[in-house]
């Protein structure tokens, strides 16, 4: 384990230093590549601007809601098409439709439905989050061992106790799966939305700074967001691990 | 009848939304500004068929795709095979490729049209980079979770190094990478959608936002329709190709 942290750390130090140099050296542009001096002073720039608070606050508020409503909602409907067969066959081939689709291009479609403002962004983020979050539910119950449910049934449980007992518990792993890979997709939902029609939040500030070439400024957002999602989706499978002892 | 009880509802399930679709607009309960109506999306498609606009963003689209995602196979097996055999090399890229997994790449369009221009090389290179990872991370994991009772067999039977890697490790986690190639393939797809929203490159995705923008709904769920289609196509296809692949662990007389 200490040498995998070691070999980690020294390959990301030489990448840094490598980037760090090559502008100096003049074997690139800065103007296009940055530096990591310049990424840390334009952090510090970020912060004291008092515009990241503001725009963090928006991109979190709708990814909150939009993730909220995508548990609230595609758990109970991942369940129950997982419990009836019927409504399976019938909800299974749209839902597979959606799945495959890149959610993300329903976009403009939202912005002409609901506007510019968080609601188009926390629909995004909902349907982004919700169908995998569907899908792995329902893949989850019908992976319950029949064996179980048998075993259950014949110690006279009912219908609500095998629910309860037996259903829930055995397909709570694949449910979280399902969120982890929600949370990914929510992230990019949050940011790709603002980026394409916002009047603020961070993939909006990702676009000024971008179309203006503040390529320094820019790293910094996108850093800070990499960071969101990669703690949220770690958190995520911590949790899973947990679950599944 | 039971295995055909699925394709009939599934079938009925699609006919009743196109058709309480175009009933609620034909009723007056929708607005077709911002909803439209199967039949005159049926029409635009047919319209857009007829002069070759739809094959010309769809062919734009796909050859994209076929760029992007035909990197990221080379790359990313490649990477993986090297990853997976040395440990060193995996240790060295696992911060680089968590980055680019977790880093909202799209974020990056400006850069890369400052690098590539603004057209079709940016949407390749963000396909690219969105279906990479995938495949790398499930080449390494599967060559390096080779079965140590296979690996044992091997040596036994004097296998050198590279016996082992060619003739052992590599057919012995095609079905990882197979499923490195699954999720890479709808990565890679978004990838080209997403990408094609924000640099007119002629394909699905900036008709979508080119018609977005003149609020022409109609032209927008047509080419939206037409991703749905490639997206269940890709995904389906995959499915065939790995049950092909995989088939050798549980052919018959197994």
């Amino acid at each position: 384990m200490r040498s995998r942290a070691l070999v980690s750390t020294v390959s990301v130090a030489l990448f840094l230093v490598a980037w760090e140099i090559a502008p100096r050296l003049r074997l690139v542009d800065p103007f296009f590549t940055s530096q990591p001096s310049r990424v840390l002073v334009a952090s510090v720039d970020v912060i004291r601007s008092g515009t990241l608070m503001h725009d963090a606050t928006v991109s979190l508020s709708e990814f909150a809601v939009g993730f909220a409503l995508a548990l609230l909602i595609g758990v109970p409907v991942g369940l129950m098409l997982g419990t009836f067969p019927t409504l399976r066959h019938l909800l299974d081939p749209p839902l597979m439709a959606v799945y495959a689709t890149p959610q993300l291009a329903l976009l403009p479609i939202f912005v002409l439905w609901l506007g510019i403002g968080m609601a188009s962004k926390i629909a995004v983020v909902f349907i982004g989050a919700s169908i995998p979050i569907i899908v792995n539910s329902m893949a989850g119950v019908r992976q319950v061992e029949r064996p179980l449910v048998l075993a259950a049934r014949s110690f006279c449980a009912t219908r609500r106790d095998v629910f309860l007992k037996v259903m829930l518990p055995a397909s709570l792993p694949a449910v979280m799966i399902g969120i982890r890979l929600g949370l990914s997709r929510a992230v990019l939902g949050v940011v790709v939305a603002e980026m394409y029609v916002s009047q603020e939040g961070v993939g909006n500030q990702i676009m000024r700074l971008g179309s203006a070439f503040r390529v320094d400024h820019l790293l910094v957002y996108v850093l800070l967001v990499s960071a969101f999602g990669l703690g949220a989706t770690t958190a995520a499978r911590k949790l899973e691990e947990r679950m599944a002892r | 009848m039971t295995h055909l009880k699925p394709i009939l509802l599934g079938v009925l399930s699609f006919t009743v939304i196109l058709l309480a679709w175009e009933a609620a607009v034909r009723a007056g309960w929708l607005n077709p500004f911002f909803t439209s109506q199967p039949t005159a999306i049926a029409a635009a498609l047919a319209r857009e068929a007829r002069s070759g606009e739809l094959a010309r963003s769809t062919s734009v689209s796909l050859r994209e795709f076929g760029a992007g995602f035909g990197l990221a196979i080379v790359v990313g097996l490649s990477l993986g095979v090297v990853a997976g055999w040395f440990r060193t090399v995996e240790y060295a890229l696992d911060p680089f490729i968590w980055f680019i997994y977790s880093a909202p790449l799209i974020a990056f369009y400006p850069l890369f049209v400052l690098w590539l221009g603004l057209g079709t090389h940016t949407v390749i290179a963000i396909s690219f980079l969105l279906s990479v990872t995938p495949i790398t991370v499930n080449t390494a994991a599967g060559i390096r979770t080779l079965s140590p009772t296979l690996l044992l067999a091997a040596r036994s039977f004097g296998a050198r190094p590279h016996d082992v890697l060619w003739k052992v490790a590599l057919p012995a986690s095609v079905p990882m990478m197979v499923a490195g190639l699954r999720l890479g393939v709808g990565r890679a797809l978004t990838g080209v959608v997403i990408a094609e929203l924000f640099v007119p490159s002629g394909g699905l995705g900036s008709s979508i936002a080119y018609n977005a923008g003149l609020l022409r709904t109609t032209n927008m769920l047509a080419s939206l329709m037409v991703i749905v289609v490639l997206g269940v196509i890709c995904t389906q296809g995959l499915t065939a190709i790995e049950a092909r692949f995989d088939s050798w662990r549980t052919g018959p007389g197994l």
